[in-house]
């Protein structure tokens, strides 16, 4: 220990932090002097765009980098010992003993040929000195206390048995069974349903409370970090930019980059829609060195200064410190290139207001073939009786648990699959955007002739007359006509996705049906797009399916909401009133799972997270098929099925006791 | 499971049935028939057509073929043409040559390959490539000698040339010492294809282990990377290993007729050139459908073994 | 003998024009296909040329320089019969290069048509198709040559034959596989919600997308095949001496092992050389595609 240290209550103090990967093609630069503070039981969150050295910070601290990541220099203090300087065997004693670490992807994060409890009593025994007896009975009350059901029984489980949620669960408990003194979670609710995610989030919480534990939570998610954390770092491009108590940094952030990202978030009061703020350009190349501020290429504030010397963490107050050398970073810059989206004309004529898709009675069923001939299959209830009507220049969101059958609609929609039964009518024609932008494109064609493909193959026009419709066509998502020659593999994720956007335009279909289209894109270029599609709206009054698992984001964009569940609408209506006004339970409970980029209004929110996981849609049960999970339900529930019923003038809903 | 197990054994029952089909039909398209082939220019029409007769070549191919099942079931492979020794005689007396040939090269290959492919691959994990690309050279040059060519050099460099181990020599079960002489140099040979392969297949499974989120979780709890090495990542990459070892029967199968005829070795394998050499087709049309048969037995015994060991795979 | 067996680049990004200059310059200045064309062209500019080398013909015999070890006049040395082992391996590897590539095509054009209907079309096809595929990989590749060569003779046709067919089930089987895995892509879908014609997609999204990685499936083929031939000309099953197959020159020898060790190992070593650099060529390929493999 260093004597002439100033004594603070400092838990973690890192300094000046420095982490490389060597890789063949250059030296990436990926952690370039990180220094932050945490005291006991304080929970700090880390955003940063994808890439920004989030990960490659928190692996930092324990050394847990694999080839070809090193920690170069710096200083991480726990409890006044440098880790950087303990050997490895030493290091060993404060993994999992003093720091728990949490990962993102609960479904490879446990090894799965090993029981749990192969995985979590050898480290308790170890750490603590348990008999092995005492070892296993304080796994298994961790079990307990992170929610896992019959938690004795269970502990002998494979990981392979478990849903993604319990995974987590298992982890979280894994991490806190030798009682640490910080827990660093890396994304761990990134990979999980909005639900599931509150669950985690409300669990972690608890838990680090009770045992007084510190915590470093890693997210790209603003809303989480106003729901969960006291302090925020905000990472760009290997450095934090800026970092302060939360409720300082979401109503008076400083540094221009978390300024735009706060901006880039769809607000949650829809009464006047603006633009999203958008970050132009891209994040600088880590390989390459840097001069000045690292941001100044998207910097609408930058200046000369800026381009010559790189700012420091500066103090700003309150704990708040940035790394800008404007001290109110953009200022009241800010809002004024986020122009009001004029609401929608109204119809020109009765035509154009008509109805161009109309779904009756939908069914879709998928039979698994069976193991042993006579054996009777199993039928999976994927889309279970859905009616639903666009109109034109209409937008219809359309929000659920992944495995709600959302995507089946969709499938459906585009006549991808055919419908086990009930009709479709689509007045012309749909078309599609996916979500993954790397596969939705043939590798080996230009994107000339992706974006011609739909025209090519309906005969449309002539060679000359095709030409001229993909320049429109590639204005319209705006990008440039240069583009047409190139391949997909040389495009970012969100050119890929205008592309996308664009072959889905070319033969001018009635509706496209956008399958999460932005959730594999960093905010700042998921804004970009969201901007687009409201534009592409205005400009061409053509409908949209807007399939998507963010609900702030689907209220946003559309027009009308559906929310599904088990293969069922249970609510409908008009995006601001579900939103503001859940009539449905399982509406109500979706909606207060979203964490709300605003830590006041966070904390005055109760969390109620939903209980339980989306049941297996094999066998559906007889009433209402959110019962079990509804904290209304009753024994009438249970026995009546409920189907949607007009619930005001423009809603529907599919609740008894919804009034 | 039983499940499981019943519809890989119906498979494999259709899949028996059709080498069988397949190898006797093949066989009767030989131009002229197999007697004429077999007999040359020696024996006149008459005594042809006797034999012919005795071997029910003159029925129509249904009835030929029915019986040939029919015997196949009671496991009657028939006699060879020439000697007249019933085939099945022939084939257990061989086999144990065989057997010892493959069994000694599974065993020194997985002996020396697992390790060695373990360490390339934890090296190659710690960034250090020497030994990961060493074997992957290595593995590339062994596996793609022609395993007659290197039986040769082999033959002259340590019979010939020093005289380590004995060009020829009855071999007996009876005699294990002198089986043991007599097979260390064509279960070198073929373990030196092998065990490179296996190496290599072994490092890259390992390799892959290692980068895997779990063993990231196994470090963060304070394992050493020891530990981590033979508590998770052998165990999982077991299974990859298991499946390819099952898979290079087929190549072992290959290599063990071309070194038993080099080394004249009285196995299987110099049965069926023999058989080839005097044109004895019933003896390599049994010894074909023999060949398969083992072959389709080892990989549905792996498939069951992946099966039981990997507990995700469910029935 | 190697077996096929190909990690499939397939469903990590292809991203590899094989039509462009790009890609063809791509390839070339990959180290490995380097290392494969620096000993592929020189000893197919030799076997091409071999006529007008200064050596004598590979069935010449030469009564005054029987048995001679390597020298000068004879590179690789002499046979019994007084021929130049030199000439005589050139002309086997004439003979290995044709196996080889016939063998290689025949497996990537029946594969390629046969794993294309299997996978795209699915049902009972696709289901013949995969038992039938299981029964001839039941046997091992030599044995089921061996087999084949026994009942169609002997000779260069025969042993293309016999070697394709054991190759012909491992290329349907690959073939289908990445059909399978291409027939679910996002970009399938969007060219079907314009009711896209099957022979389209084929065609166009199919078919082109899995042309790379059969491309490296049939270059171990080639070697293999080589490898193969190889073997049943030195069982005496192959192609019939006197024509001077690798495999016939390694069996002549096998006899005066110890009096005249060149004539079995160098042609030996001609083989090997021909099948690693098809390897690299392979591997390059792979790595060309599959920009992960590199690392
Ligand atoms: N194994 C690796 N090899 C080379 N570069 C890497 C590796 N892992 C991460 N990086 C680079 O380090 C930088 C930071 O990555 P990461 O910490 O994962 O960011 P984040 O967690 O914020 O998304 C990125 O530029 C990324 O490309
Ligand atoms: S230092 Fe300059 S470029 Fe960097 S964030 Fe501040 S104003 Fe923008
Ligand atoms: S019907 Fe009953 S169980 Fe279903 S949502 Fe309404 S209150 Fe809940
Ligand atoms: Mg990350």
């Amino acid at each position: 220990m260093n004597e002439l240290r100033p004594i603070r209550s400092a838990l973690l103090d890192v300094r000046n932090l420095h982490t490389h990967f060597l890789t063949d093609k250059g030296t990436v630069k990926a952690v370039n002097g990180v220094s932050f503070q945490i005291n006991q039981g304080e929970r700090v969150a880390i955003v940063g765009e994808s890439g920004s050295g989030k990960s490659a910070m928190a692996m930092s601290l324990l050394r847990l980098l694999a080839y070809p990541g090193k920690v170069v220099s710096g200083e991480i203090n726990l409890e006044g010992r440098d880790l950087n300087r303990l050997s490895e065997r030493q290091l060993n004693e404060v993994r999992g003993r003093l720091v728990g670490t949490i990962f993102q992807d609960p479904m490879s994060s446990l090894d799965p040929v090993m029981r749990i409890s192969n995985q979590m009593i050898p480290p308790i025994m170890r750490h603590l000195g348990l008999s092995r007896e005492k070892a296993r009975a304080e796994a298994i009350s961790w079990l307990d206390r992170v929610g896992i059901p019959d938690a004795a029984r269970r502990i002998e489980s494979y990981p392979f048995e478990m849903s993604g949620g319990m995974r987590q669960r298992v982890m979280i408990a894994m991490a806190l069974s030798c009682r640490p003194r910080l827990v660093i979670a890396d994304e761990p609710t990134t990979a999980l349903d909005v639900t599931i995610q509150a669950q985690i989030v409300e669990l972690l919480k608890e838990l680090t409370a009770e045992t007084g534990a510190a915590m470093i939570f890693i997210t790209h998610d603003l809303g989480l970090v106003a729901r969960f954390a006291h302090k925020v770092g905000v990472m760009y491009a290997g450095k934090l930019v800026e970092f302060g108590p939360v409720k300082d940094i979401f109503a008076r952030p400083r540094h221009p980059y978390t300024q735009s990202l706060l901006d880039t978030i769809p607000p949650v009061d829809q009464l006047e829609r603006r633009r999203l703020a958008q970050i132009p350009g891209f994040p600088p190349d880590m390989k390459l060195p840097v001069t000045g501020c690292a941001f100044k290429d998207r910097c609408a504030g930058a200046h000369r200064r800026c381009f010559e010397v790189a700012p420091e963490l500066e103090p700003r107050g309150h704990g708040h410190a940035a790394a800008c050398w404007l001290p109110e970073g953009l200022g009241a810059g800010r809002q004024m290139e986020r122009a009001l989206i004029p609401p929608m004309e109204p119809a020109a004529d009765a035509g154009e207001d008509r109805v161009v898709v109309e779904i009756n009675n939908l069914h879709k069923h998928f039979t698994t073939r069976s193991s042993l001939p006579w054996r009777k299959p199993p039928t999976v209830r994927a889309v279970n009786g859905i009616s639903l009507r666009i109109r034109k220049g209409e937008t219809l969101g359309i929000v659920g648990e992944s495995g709600c059958g959302k995507s089946t609609v969709a499938r459906l929609l585009l006549g991808l699959d055919p419908a086990t039964s009930g009709d479709i009518f689509i007045d012309g024609m749909a078309q599609m955007v996916f979500q993954d932008p790397s596969s939705s494109f043939n590798p080996k064609m230009t994107l000339f002739n992706i974006i011609q493909e739909p025209l090519v193959v309906t005969g449309w026009g002539t060679k000359a007359e095709r030409e001229t419709r993909v320049r429109e066509l590639l204005g319209q998502v705006g990008l440039d006509e240069s583009y047409m020659h190139r391949y997909p593999s040389q495009l970012s994720g969100g050119q890929r996705q205008r592309i996308a956007i664009a072959r889905a335009l070319a033969l001018k279909p009635s509706v496209v049906v956008a399958d999460e289209p932005t959730s594999a894109l960093d905010v700042s270029v998921r804004a970009q797009i969201i901007n687009l599609l409201v534009d592409l709206k205005q400009k061409l009054r053509v409908s949209f399916v807007f399939i998507s698992h963010d609900l702030l984001t689907v209220s946003y964009i559309s027009d009308k909401i559906a929310v599904m569940y088990l293969g069922e609408v249970v609510e409908y209506g008009p995006a601001d009133e579900v939103f503001n006004n859940p009539a449905h339970p399982y509406t109500q409970a979706l909606i207060s799972a979203v964490p709300i980029p605003d830590p006041e209004a966070e904390e005055a929110r109760i969390q109620k997270p939903l209980s339980g996981e989306l049941p297996s849609p094999l066998n559906l049960p007889v009433g209402c098929s959110f019962a079990s999970r509804c904290p209304k339900a009753t024994d009438y529930c249970r026995t009546h099925k409920m189907v949607l019923k007009p619930y005001s003038k423009t809603r529907e809903t599919a609740c008894h006791y919804a009034s | 499971m039983l499940t499981y197990s019943f519809k890989r054994l119906v498979q494999l029952f259709v899949t028996v049935l059709g080498v069988v089909t397949l190898v006797f039909f093949t066989m009767r398209l030989i131009p002229g028939d197999p007697i004429s082939a077999m007999a040359g220019d020696n024996l006149s029409g008459a005594a042809l057509d006797q034999m012919r007769g005795q071997m029910g070549l003159n029925d129509p191919l249904p009835v030929q073929y029915l019986t040939y099942l029919g015997r196949l079931a009671v496991l009657d492979f028939g006699t060879t043409v020439t000697t007249k020794l019933p085939i099945v005689g022939l084939i257990l007396g061989a086999l144990p040559v065989t057997v010892s040939i493959a069994l000694g090269t599974i065993f020194l290959t997985v002996l020396i390959s697992i390790p060695l492919g373990t360490l390339a691959a934890y090296m190659a994990h710690k960034g250090n490539r020497m030994l990961d690309n060493i074997i992957t050279g290595v593995a590339m040059v062994l596996d793609l000698m022609p395993p007659f060519w290197t039986s040769l050099v082999c033959l002259l460099i340590f019979s010939l040339t020093l005289g380590w181990f004995p060009a020829s020599g009855t071999v007996s079960l009876d005699d294990p010492a002198m089986l043991l002489r007599r097979i260390a140099l064509p279960v070198l040979v073929l373990s030196m294809a092998q065990i490179a392969t296996l190496a290599r297949i072994t490092r890259t499974s390992v390799l892959e282990v290692l980068n895997e989120d779990y063993v990231r979780t196994a470090r963060s709890m304070g394992w050493s990377e020891l530990h981590v090495l033979f508590r998770h990542a052998l165990k999982n990459a077991a299974l990859p290993i298991v499946t390819v070892i099952g898979l290079s029967f087929g190549n072992l199968l290959n290599g063990t007729v071309i070194v038993e005829f080099i080394f004249t070795l009285p196995g299987i394998g110099n049965l069926l050139v023999g058989g080839m050499n005097s044109r004895d087709y019933q003896m390599v049309q049994t010894l074909i459908v023999f060949y398969a048969m083992i072959f389709v037995a080892i990989n549905f015994t792996t498939d069951l073994i992946y099966r039981v060991f990997d507990p995700r795979v469910q029935f | 003998m190697a077996l096929i067996s190909i990690p499939l680049p397939a469903h990590r990004s292809i991203q590899f024009n094989f039509s462009s200059l790009n890609g063809t310059i791509r390839l070339l200045s990959n180290r490995r296909v380097q290392l494969a064309l620096m000993i592929l062209v020189p000893i197919l500019l030799l076997t091409v040329f071999r006529p007008f080398l200064p050596i004598p013909g590979p069935l010449e015999t030469n009564l005054r320089a029987m048995t001679k070890p390597p020298s000068f006049v004879h590179l690789f040395g002499t046979d019994r019969m007084g021929r130049d082992i030199l000439s005589r391996t050139l002309a086997g590897v004439q003979i290995s290069m044709f196996v080889g590539f016939a063998v290689a095509l025949l497996s990537l054009t029946v594969g390629l048509v046969m794993g294309t209907l299997a996978g795209f079309f699915g049902g009972v096809i696709d289901r013949v198709m995969m038992t039938i595929t299981d029964i001839f990989l039941a046997f091992p590749s030599l044995l089921l040559a061996i087999g084949l060569v026994s009942v169609m003779g002997t000779g260069m046709l025969p042993v293309v034959l016999a070697i394709s067919l054991s190759d012909v089930p491992r290329f349907i089987r690959l073939q289908r596989s990445l059909v399978l895995s291409l027939r679910s892509r996002a970009y399938i879908d969007a060219a079907r919600t314009v009711k896209a014609s099957q022979m389209w997609l084929m065609t166009r999204h199919i078919v082109p997308n899995t042309l790379a990685p059969l491309l490296v499936a049939a270059s171990i083929a080639a070697a293999n095949a080589i490898l193969v031939e190889a073997g049943l000309s030195f069982l005496g099953l192959g192609i019939m001496p006197p024509a001077p197959s690798l495999g016939n020159l390694i069996r002549d020898g096998q006899t005066y092992l110890e009096q005249a060790w060149w004539i079995s190992t160098l042609p030996g070593a001609v083989i090997l050389l021909i099948a690693i650099s098809l390897h690299f060529l392979s591997d390059g390929i792979r790595q060309v595609l599959d920009p992960r493999s590199r690392k």
